[in-house]
């Protein structure tokens, strides 16, 4: 039955989230175009016509990737909510199927989107400025050199895949976590929306504090770097990210079958 | 063979709010049950729990022997009183959404209904009317082979006609072997469809008799009597 829910989640989906997408990349075909005018146009000193389209579409651009990723959050937290607990949640929970298959065939599609959304605004800015060789190569040297400041001693494939994998779990983990606290929020009678988001500023707050006790204790530990590196967030590793994404991942999944098996209450 | 439906001592609150109080019920197959009350009297509250879309407080009830789960799913065909419906689907897609999880899904006969009243299968949902979208789901439930059919107020919000057509809809297409739960306050319009009738008040159950008893021992029909029982 996952296959099949994972069909009709995706075909609930995929016609708003992937014409937003389009939208992303019609725009950095516009914006790439405007910076190769901008480029072959002869200096000049003076405000032009031309000065303002370009600076028009790459407003525009900056815009439009914004609302796309903003957009997608807020459509998918939307979609999760009525289509667990609003109206169409009567048909979902009166399906044959486990819960446990309800909650991945909507984090897969969930996390699948905020990922492909991603790579697009990654690949979008890359395909913008790369405008030639040199480009590309001071900005790979640039991100390694920002990998390497980060804590690796040498940036090796090993830490690109672990890293890779890492943020994959924060994808999930970010996806759960709204899951988590839509559910939470429906253990109450009243104010349900309300209570979510309450929800998910307490778990904001308890996450913040002890992601700051854990770099105050690892900058004790290493005494070398400074405690400011590490509270500012520049001392995580990957193996943190990977350790903190997949515990949080299996907290928030297993508060969300929780409700969903035990306390559900559908108005 | 075990009653359809047992509910022992099933309790339901809402903070200090009792919605159902202490529900004892036994509902046999083979029969169309009316689950009667006024607005409010815990019909849907018992209804929901049923289906597991709410946990009771205390108590349990038990469908085919079972607690609500996966394997009871499958054996109920619920009719909720709103509109559960992805608007953006078209017919033909909500009849394969259900013969693709509903293994006692009857494609022909949702076709066939369908054609009846004159449905297109391409029509996107968000494009019918109300009462048009009601029916569509009617026909979606009404095509399953189930051992209960549980429709909550299926005729309420619907013009007269098309309350003779769900009525007959029903009694047309259910599956004899299983039993109907159909809880309504507008008693009149299925009296004569309902071989049992189950009272509901203030969420505890005051009567469980049969709809030909009650005519026969009051000497009235089920609606006037209904009318006594529940005055204000």
């Amino acid at each position: 039955m996952l296959g099949k829910l994972m069909k009709y989640e995706w075909k609930a989906t995929w016609k708003l989230l992937l014409s937003a997408n389009l939208l992303t990349v019609v725009m950095t075909g516009l914006a790439r175009w405007m910076v190769y005018l901008m480029d072959k146009a002869p200096y000049s000193s003076d405000f032009q016509m031309m000065d303002f389209v370009a600076v028009m579409v790459l407003f525009t651009y900056v815009a439009s990737m914004f609302a796309v990723y903003v957009g997608t959050a807020i459509y998918l937290i939307h979609r999760f909510y009525t289509s667990t607990y609003g109206d169409q949640g009567y048909l979902l929970h009166t399906l044959p199927v486990d819960t446990h298959h309800i909650i991945i065939a909507k984090m897969l599609v969930s996390v699948l989107w905020v990922m492909m959304n991603s790579l697009i605004i990654y690949f979008s800015v890359i395909f913008l400025f790369a405008t030639s060789t040199e480009i590309v190569k001071s900005m790979m040297e640039g991100l390694v050199d920002t990998l390497e400041y980060l804590g690796a001693e040498k940036v090796s494939v090993f830490m690109v895949i672990m890293t890779i994998t890492a943020y994959i779990f924060t994808l999930f983990a970010k996806v759960l976590k709204v899951g988590a606290c839509i559910s939470l929020g429906q253990l109450s009678s009243n104010h349900k929306l309300m209570l979510s988001f309450a929800w998910y500023v307490g778990i904001y707050i308890v996450e913040s504090m002890l992601q700051g006790v854990y770099f105050a204790i690892r900058a004790a530990v290493h005494s070398q770097v400074s405690p400011m590196n590490y509270l500012s967030g520049f001392g995580t590793d990957w193996e943190t990210t990977l350790i903190s994404g997949i515990f949080s991942c299996v907290i928030f999944y297993i508060l969300t079958w929780y409700v969903m098996n035990r306390k559900l209450n559908l108005d | 063979m075990a009653p359809v439906v047992q509910c022992m001592g099933l309790t339901k609150t809402y903070g200090r709010k009792i919605a159902l109080n202490q529900v004892y019920l036994n509902l046999e197959r083979g029969r169309i049950i009316g689950l009667l009350g006024p607005n409010g009297s815990g019909k849907t509250t018992l209804i929901k729990i049923m289906n597991g879309l709410l946990k009771p407080t205390a108590g349990e009830v038990l469908i085919n022997g079972q607690r609500p789960g996966i394997d009871t799913k499958m054996r109920i065909s619920y009719l909720p009183e709103r509109t559960y419906l992805q608007p953006g689907m078209k017919v033909l897609e909500l009849v394969q959404y259900f013969q693709d999880f509903y293994p006692d899904f009857r494609v022909d006969r949702a076709f066939d209904m369908l054609a009846r009243l004159q449905i297109p299968p391409q029509e996107r949902l968000k494009n019918l009317s109300k009462g048009t979208k009601e029916k569509v789901q009617l026909i979606m439930v009404m095509s399953r082979d189930a051992d209960l059919y549980i429709l909550d107020e299926p005729i309420a919000g619907v013009d007269p006609a098309a309350r003779d057509y769900i009525l007959h809809t029903i009694v047309s297409n259910y599956n004899r072997c299983g039993s109907i739960l159909l809880s309504t306050h507008l008693i009149s319009d299925v009296e004569n469809i309902l071989d049992e009738v189950v009272f509901i008040k203030y969420g505890s159950i005051v009567l469980q008799a049969g709809a030909e008893q009650i005519r026969r021992n009051e000497r009235k029909s089920v609606d006037q009597f209904f009318r006594e029982v529940f005055a204000c």
